[in-house]
């Protein structure tokens, strides 16, 4: 490898995450950015550390509480919650408000003795936070990492884990990226950007599976747009044999599993590895987020969190979601 | 990849008069044959030098102001038209962008169209192609005793056809690329002997290109040199790069990349090809690697943004310098190819090859060997390399204009486009200067990284593009330029600025007149020795192919397609409103829809229309009476 052509500037070095935690904490999100680039190495790219290095969280059974809002303390500043939502990121959001967040954010809005107002972003979730929180256009997101170091987060509310979904009756059992059967598989199917796709890369696969990816999503390269496979194409896809495994997030395709006999889904054991030995992690605590600063609404969101918790947890359970204990 | 279709009749070779052919000469110099002649224009480029040059003065700088239309034809299709016709024995062949119709024109009488053929095509090929749905031309291939003569084309769905050019038939036909991993096809094919070469297209998709050589007859494959990968897949010589060995030789397709990155590696091409029958090597570059992210692929990635000298029969490469290391910011090396004999400094004549790369540097190679002879900027605002080192061929990168994640970059030119895109110029030997139609745009590059959930991320990169500092950035307009260019001196002749990109390319002839289209819809002609502007004409829509020139019962004519198009056009084709979309060009021509709008066809000048249709009789019904 040549790197003399580039002057002055080294090729991007591995850091041990635990560093990298700890830019994390910081507030500034620009910041995060240029640091993250700095020393991120490419195999990194996806900062899969976020989830591990989340700050405390409360354990993922909370206590039962009555969910309507308290008598005695402060007034509200406003009788309407604006939540940011997509209009466009089922099962999570829809304008229709079938997806499960929606469900959760008016469960929520009611456990505050407030109105929900939902603010619908006509662009997929991911551009909630820059393009809508930030904008004082709304003021709290329903569902994003515990920790994201961009916004406020609530304590966590649940905990998931990333799944191995097959044809139940291939015998599969792959529990693990570890497992040396996935390298036998035909196509893998994975979320463009995320943990699963760099273990494809780490069990040699993702060059072989590229194309197919791309056609999944049209042939549209993500450069300037954001481009995704659908969880509902996902699992199309392993019911169809287009392909023999779908890595996703368990929120994200348990309802186009949930009631399906012929599927399989196993939550994928916390044990994968990059490039450099460095953890990529399975599980993430999902929370609530409002903009920094915004410390009297996230009091808010916590207490209510507490109140409506058995309704949030039914709406998951619903939902189909496997939940993870926060111990494991 | 090989699906082999063939559909020879034997009716079909009778009716040709190829059975009764006396000649037995080999088509492998007719065609080079052929190209000499003033009556035709059998290949893009001309001929085997590539130098869109014609040796006609009857249409010169002092009376070109004479010109009007003689005959015109719509295709049919809106997109963009790239490249140009081809005229060979008083027949036009006329090409189109998907769904790549091809038409042939009797020239003394073009009121019926001759034959037209309407392929079938898988319809995904519309959704997977990139930039438009533009195709570059068509091939010829003069016939033989044991197949006729045969117009090749390529299909935007990957295939590649040999049509029967009397008839239209189809003789034979050949997957060249697969649509189903997003590999299109959009380039003219290249005939030499009885060879036709086809590249490849979809780099931004990891494709990993080639170039694919065919036999004439029957499209056997004869050989695939692919850019990236190990050296039995490149195909290199024994001797490759063994007159500069600081290019770099063995093993490279594979080191300059990280793990198996090199079998999604880009590399693709998809432009135009030069060929010495001399020394029997065949020109071309390589596109830029995939992905566009270059933290993901460390290395020099090597062989994309390469000049390639290749051997036509083995495909074997003798030499290949890659121009752009580690490429960041689109700089696809696929570029027109010119030839010249030329005195270099020393007073030594060589045998060069000169390509201006979308990086902004025009080079000049020894087309013998790979020499690098010089290595000029095509304007003076190029700033992303400060210059390039001639004993080591490395371009001197300016880190202020790079294109990493760390970095927002602003004022990089060339922009993303290139200081020069796919248009074909020309070359005339006598005044040793090159007709350049140049971009003139620059970008501001945002990388951006959007965090979204479980560890899930999107990382991109925002590009705006607007006029160079020489243009009017307020207004978005002042885009191009067209310059005559001195390779061995490194100087312009002269430079004149341009409303829009000149983003089709130029014709030179020997009357000192350059010709070229323009996106704003007009044909122009100017002084070759001065630039002045001579003529003009308005044509139905903006111009993305270059002029051809032919002569037919002693008439000199000019024939360019209009029909706007390719990535300049994208906002306008698409009706796009957000200004970084195609990758910055709706903001960068966000004027082209106040200028002209979409068309398709081929128009034809001569000096006071004098054409087929002097005599109104030709082309009237005769009824039975």
């Amino acid at each position: 490898m040549s790197g003399g052509t580039i002057l002055g500037d080294p090729w991007p070095r591995f850091i041990n995450p635990a560093e990298f935690g700890g830019y994390l904490m910081s507030r500034s999100a620009r910041s995060v950015f240029a640091t993250a680039f700095a020393v991120a190495s490419p195999r990194v790219l996806f900062l899969s550390g976020v989830g591990a290095l989340a700050c405390a969280f409360a354990a993922g059974a909370a206590p039962q509480a009555d969910p309507s809002p308290a008598q005695t303390g402060a007034s509200t500043a406003s009788k309407e919650l604006r939540i940011c939502a997509s209009a466009k990121q089922l099962p999570y959001s829809a304008k229709d408000g079938s997806g499960f967040e929606n469900k959760i954010g008016a469960i929520v809005a009611k456990a505050m003795g407030r109105e929900p107002v939902f603010v619908f972003a006509d662009k997929p979730a991911i551009y909630l936070v820059r393009d809508w929180l930030d904008k004082n256009k709304c003021d709290v997101i329903i569902g994003l990492d515990a920790g994201d170091a961009r916004v406020l987060t609530t304590k966590p509310y649940y905990r998931a884990a990333y799944v191995f979904v097959t044809q139940k009756d291939r015998g599969l059992a792959i529990q693990s990226w570890n497992d040396p059967k996935l390298k036998q598989l035909g196509h893998i199917v994975v979320d463009l950007g995320s943990p699963s796709e760099t273990m494809l890369k780490q069990i040699g696969a993702y060059e072989s599976d590229m194309a197919y990816l791309y056609s999944l999503v049209g042939f549209k390269a993500p450069r300037n747009e954001y481009v995704q496979i659908s969880p509902e194409r996902m699992i199309g896809e392993i019911k169809t044999g287009g392909a023999d495994l779908a890595a996703a997030f368990a929120p994200d395709v348990a309802r186009y599993v949930k009631g399906d006999s012929s599927l399989s889904m196993i939550p994928v054991r916390d044990d994968a590895k990059g490039a450099s030995g460095e953890k990529l992690p399975q599980q993430y605590d999902q929370a609530m987020g409002v903009r920094i600063g915004d410390a009297q609404l996230l009091s808010e969101l916590d207490e209510a969190l507490v109140r409506a918790n058995a309704q949030i947890k039914a709406v998951l359970k619903d939902e189909g979601i496997p939940l993870v204990d926060a111990s494991k | 990849m090989n699906r082999l279709l063939q559909n020879v009749s034997l009716a079909a070779l009778l009716a040709t008069g190829v059975m009764g052919f006396a000649s037995l000469s080999f088509a492998n110099d007719k065609l080079d044959q052929l190209s000499q002649s003033d009556e035709n224009w059998v290949m893009p480029g001309k001929d085997y030098h590539s130098d869109n040059f014609s040796k006609l003065t009857q249409i010169n700088a002092d009376n070109v102001k004479e010109l009007k239309p003689a005959w015109s034809f719509s295709t049919g299709v809106l997109n963009g038209h790239e490249g140009a016709p081809l005229v060979i024995d008083g027949t036009m062949y006329v090409h189109t962008s998907f769904p790549n119709i091809t038409y042939a024109l009797a020239l003394d009488n073009p009121t019926r169209i001759l034959w037209q053929d309407k392929p079938k095509q898988n319809p995904a090929a519309r959704s997977v192609a990139c930039c438009d749905l533009v195709n570059r031309g068509l091939a010829y291939w003069p016939g033989d005793s044991k197949t006729p003569p045969l117009i090749l084309k390529t299909l935007l769905d990957g295939h590649i056809e040999a049509l029967n050019a009397k008839t239209g038939e189809l003789v034979w036909k050949m997957e060249n690329s697969d649509i189903k991993v997003g590999s299109t096809l959009t380039i003219a094919p290249y005939v030499v002997k009885d060879i036709v070469l086809v590249g490849s297209s979809g780099a931004e998709l990891g494709v990993r290109g080639y170039v694919t050589a065919y036999d004439v007859h029957d499209g056997e494959q004869k050989w695939r040199a692919y850019a990236t990968g190990p050296d039995k897949d490149l195909l290199l010589a024994p001797d490759f790069n063994i007159h500069n060995p600081q290019y770099g030789r063995f093993g490279l397709g594979t080191e300059t990349w990280e793990g198996d990155a090199w079998k999604i590696g880009g590399g693709t091409n998809w432009g135009w090809y030069a060929y010495d029958p001399k020394i029997n090597l065949i020109y071309f570059g390589t596109g830029n690697p995939s992905p566009w992210n270059e933290t993901m692929r460390p290395g020099d990635n090597k062989w994309t943004m390469t000049i390639f000298g290749r051997d036509v029969d083995t495909g074997l490469a003798k030499f290949g310098y890659q121009k752009t290391p580690h490429d960041e910011w689109d700089y696809a090396g696929v570029n027109v190819m010119m030839l010249s004999e030329q005195k270099d400094k020393n007073g030594q004549l060589r045998s060069l090859l000169t390509h201006p790369d979308r990086n902004g540097i025009i080079y000049t190679l020894d087309r013998t060997n790979g020499d690098l002879v010089s290595a000029d900027k095509i304007d003076d605002t190029v700033n992303e390399f400060k210059s390039v080192d001639m004993k080591t061929g490395q371009p001197i990168r300016d880190p202020e204009y790079g294109t990493r994640m760390d970095h927002l970059a602003k004022d990089i030119c060339p922009s993303a486009m290139g200081y020069h895109n796919q248009g074909h110029d020309s070359y005339d030997p006598d005044k040793q200067l090159f007709f350049m139609g140049v971009n003139h745009i620059c970008m501001d590059w945002e990388p951006f990284m959007l965090p979204y959930r479980a560890g899930q991320f999107f990382v991109g990169a925002t590009l705006n593009m607007y006029p160079g500092p020489k243009g009017d950035r307020q207004n978005a307009e002042g885009l191009g330029q067209i310059k005559a260019y001195n390779a061995i001196t490194g100087k312009f002749k002269w430079d004149k600025m341009e409303r829009f990109a000149v983003w089709g390319g130029t014709l030179a002839t020997a009357g000192n007149v350059v010709f070229y289209g323009t996106l704003d819809g007009f044909i122009k002609a100017r002084n070759a020795d001065t630039g002045d502007l001579l003529w003009k004409f308005k044509l139905p829509s903006g111009a993305i192919g270059y002029p051809i020139t032919y002569t037919r019962k002693g008439v000199q004519y000019i024939a360019i397609y209009y029909g706007v198009g390719g990535w300049p056009a994208v906002g306008l084709v698409f009706d796009l409103q957000d200004p970084t979309a195609g990758l910055g060009a709706v903001g960068a021509f966000k004027q082209l829809a106040n200028y002209t709008q979409q068309g398709g066809g081929v128009m034809v000048f001569s000096l006071n229309g004098k054409g087929p249709y002097d005599d109104v009789n030709v082309g009237e019904y005769q009824s039975a009476n």
